[in-house]
């Protein structure tokens, strides 16, 4: 029962599914409680122990119903026999029946359309050779031998052997079949199991491979699963940050609280109370670079920062290349795929020219900047040595919180050739490297965590 | 081994069974995974956590499981800015200051008989202090829940609607039914009292606190199970009426709707058409009386072209 459960756990986890040691042992609790045998009871009591919310649900449905499969073995189609079949699962009389019969000999077995021993069996056998090693399909047939083996081939194929020398082909026929039969039940028993192994194993390694790689190099191809990993990050940085923080600092002493609460105390105010101001979510504007050689980091940073409206509500977003152009309303009215895409093809392919850009943000700016704006700026500084309008930057970082400049080229190539950054590093308050996914939402969450 | 397995498992499954039939008595019509979570909650000691669509008796579920179990229910409502004084426990000051009144009257007869400040300051030392004690103590739900001599079913409702340090507060209360007091100690619980937690998933409950709980998601019931809980609730409806009403609720759910019908609201509907005397549903009398089920002017007008194909021919 503790393999059934460690193994069961294990899959669970791999599909995606945060099971704590704590709740494993819940499960444990729960199933000496409620039994294998009922079916629909244990998968119930499981699904309210390891599963906590409703897109685990239907996760832990899923796996439970592959890997409590039940069809194998299934003996009455094949050969047509009528006997009644039991449940599977029921281990415990599979296994007393296999006591009173011979326990590796799989033509009597077969012949008695044994389903019960037959699984049970395969499922000893399969635990004694570490099916749940498997990693890879390739490994299907090596397992499928290796189980077959410990379930009692060897004695199979010496009587195929004997029948043949005797001369009894009908015999020698029969055993054939059977083998065969067996042999191919075992194999989709372990091709299932690979199927509930590797299916997320190999999804995982891939995602964690695309959010480190460097986003100029990221294939089109990857597009699709990189939105997906984004997603996962907006929603995981929403559930960290989706509650107002209250600031820590004190505002003005509240009167009406005060004297209620002093009321205990005689109407004596020793015990006062502050007005708390709630810290309004901070306003983002963002200027991103979509030019040819950082337009991959602009996109899935456009997209990440509207995946986050319900942390980040204010957020007004401008694309740039040689000219800006706002892009708030077009990722407001249509997916964020294709929001993106449109962005690059509107306000991309130009040569950029820093100093354009700033001077077209701040027309577009005017009055919507003030103390509690953030600027993200996102580029790699390079102004094609056009003027950089310090200036102007100067006088947004005035007006504004802060600015964050987001720079995808490494350090060591700030301020060489026409890049601009060293210029531009004076009036930002932060300036960052940001070249993968996982720099892009590190970035989004210190923004979030900082706005106090 | 194989004998004991065996009891268990259908001592688990006419549990089950019992608690679904002793809750249908009760007016509550529950299906197996609710039935199950009561099981397994009473097993382990453990809190449930019940979430789902508003309306589907989340809180019901609680009230009619305080009164299977003939304990009293304390109900904790939660919402922001709720704190440690108002859900667990808060000082008589009142009469914590009238305390200090009489306490002044008899220190002078105690400190009057010492001589040196020292030995006064000993007197004073041994003097029995009760300020800080369970005399003055006012508890508020959690702290009553956890007090009571027979046990009790608490329940926390809209868990989500508190701030994240009340949800960090509760750990210690779910994991262990004891409560940290500073001044006095840790109180810890005679009889565990049975805890359900709502949630109508406005926000994502922390980690922490679900690993301490058994989930249970109640979705919408079916038709079937709707219609045993009008007929528990409203056993004078007529029986085609019970049926159409069913049919045309569930499909109605089915639309594109700001707020869907709850079965809370199904039961209204129910009783208001029992109260005018209606056998039969009809287009007209379902508008007149469609605000019942549905709460916005805009999901009105969105299914009123939809009313005629959605009700059922009785004979159906």
């Amino acid at each position: 029962m503790v393999d059934f459960l460690r193994d069961f756990i294990h899959i669970l986890r791999a599909s995606d599914l945060r099971i704590s040691t704590a709740e494993s042992i819940d499960a444990m609790h729960v199933v000496s409680f409620t039994g294998l045998n009922d079916k629909s009871l244990l998968k119930n009591s499981l699904s309210q122990t390891l599963a906590k919310n409703l897109r685990e649900k239907e996760i832990f449905e899923d796996c439970f119903n592959k890997f409590f499969k039940e069809g194998y073995m299934d003996i009455e189609n094949m050969s047509g026999k009528e006997k009644n079949i039991e449940e599977i699962s029921d281990a415990q009389e599979g296994i007393d029946s296999l006591n009173n019969s011979s326990p590796d000999d799989l033509e009597i077995l077969y012949k008695k359309s044994d389903k019960n021993s037959l699984m049970t069996l395969m499922a000893m056998a399969a635990r004694e050779v570490n099916l749940s090693e498997i990693r890879l399909f390739t490994q299907t047939g090596m397992f499928t031998r290796k189980i077959f083996d410990s379930m009692g081939l060897e004695k199979l194929n010496n009587d195929i052997f004997l029948a043949a020398r005797t001369g009894d082909s009908e015999r020698e026929k029969e055993l054939k079949e059977i083998r065969e039969r067996l042999r191919l039940e075992i194999r989709d028993y372990v091709e299932n199991q690979v199927k509930l192994r590797t299916t997320n194993a190999g999804r995982q390694l891939r995602e964690d491979a695309l959010s480190q790689i460097r986003l100029t190099q990221a294939d089109r191809s990857d597009y699709k699963l990189m939105s997906k990993i984004i997603k996962k990050m907006a929603k995981k940085l929403i559930s960290v940050h989706s509650r107002r923080k209250r600031k820590s600092r004190r505002g003005i002493l509240d009167v009406r609280s005060t004297i209620r609460a002093n009321q205990e105390y005689d109407g004596i105010l020793f015990k006062t109370i502050w007005k708390k101001t709630k810290v309004d979510r901070p306003k983002i504007v963002a200027l991103c670079d979509v030019s040819g050689s950082v337009a991959n980091v602009s996109r899935f940073f456009l997209m990440f920062l509207h995946s986050l409206t319900e942390v980040l509500p204010h957020v007004r977003t401008f694309a740039f290349s040689n000219k800006a152009g706002e892009v708030t309303d077009l990722f407001e009215a249509k997916e964020i795929e294709v929001a993106a895409t449109e962005t690059l093809l509107i306000n991309g392919g130009g040569s950029t020219d820093y100093g354009q850009a700033f001077s077209d943000l701040e027309g577009f700016l005017e009055n919507d900047i003030d103390r509690k704006t953030t600027v993200i700026i996102l580029g790699d500084a390079r102004s094609n040595y056009g003027d950089p309008r310090c200036d102007i930057l100067k006088s947004i970082q005035e007006k504004s919180k802060r600015i964050i400049f987001l720079n995808p080229e490494p350090k060591s190539l700030w301020g060489t050739g026409d890049s601009e950054m060293l210029r531009f590093v004076p009036y930002s308050s932060k300036n960052k490297v940001c070249s993968s996914l996982v720099d892009l939402e590190r970035v989004v969450d210190e923004m979030l965590r900082s706005n106090i | 081994m194989s004998d004991s397995k065996s009891v268990s498992n259908t001592f688990a499954k006419d549990s089950i069974e019992a608690i679904q039939v002793s809750f249908e008595d009760k007016g509550y019509i529950c299906n197996t995974h609710i039935a199950t979570a009561i099981f397994l909650s009473q097993s382990l000691g453990k809190p449930i956590l019940v979430e789902g669509p508003p309306g589907v008796g989340k809180t019901e579920l609680a009230k009619a499981t305080s009164e299977w179990m003939e304990k009293p229910l304390i109900r904790l409502q939660c919402y922001e800015g709720l704190d440690e004084s108002k859900a667990l426990y808060e000082w008589k000051y009142g009469k914590q200051l009238l305390y200090t009144q009489v306490l002044k009257d008899k220190l002078n007869s105690v400190v009057s008989k010492a001589d040196t400040l020292e030995s006064s300051i000993e007197k004073l030392d041994n003097f029995d202090d009760i300020f800080f004690s369970e005399k003055f103590l006012e508890p508020r739900p959690l702290l009553k829940a956890i007090n009571s001599e027979e046990g009790a079913v608490l329940l926390i409702d809209e868990i989500d609607k508190s701030d994240d340090e009340f949800e960090a507060f509760l750990l210690e209360i779910l994991s262990d039914y004891q409560v940290s007091i500073p001044e006095i100690g840790t109180i810890k619980g005679k009889v565990k009292p049975m805890v359900f937690l709502t949630s109508n998933n406005t926000r994502e409950i922390g980690d922490a606190l679900k690993r301490r709980c058994l989930h249970l998601y109640i979705p919408f019931p079916d038709s079937a199970l709707e219609e045993k809980i009008i007929i528990s609730r409203v056993p004078d409806i007529d029986n085609t009426l019970r049926k159409q009403l069913v049919s045309f609720v569930q499909d109605l759910r089915k639309l594109d709707l700001k707020k869907v019908p709850s079965v809370s609201e199904t039961i209204d509907w129910a009783k208001a058409l029992v109260l005018l005397n209606i056998k039969v549903l009809e287009p007209n009398l379902v508008r007149e009386t469609l605000n019942v089920l549905l709460k916005f002017q805009s999901d009105i007008d969105a299914s009123d072209p939809e009313i005629d194909s959605l009700i059922k021919t009785p004979n159906k």
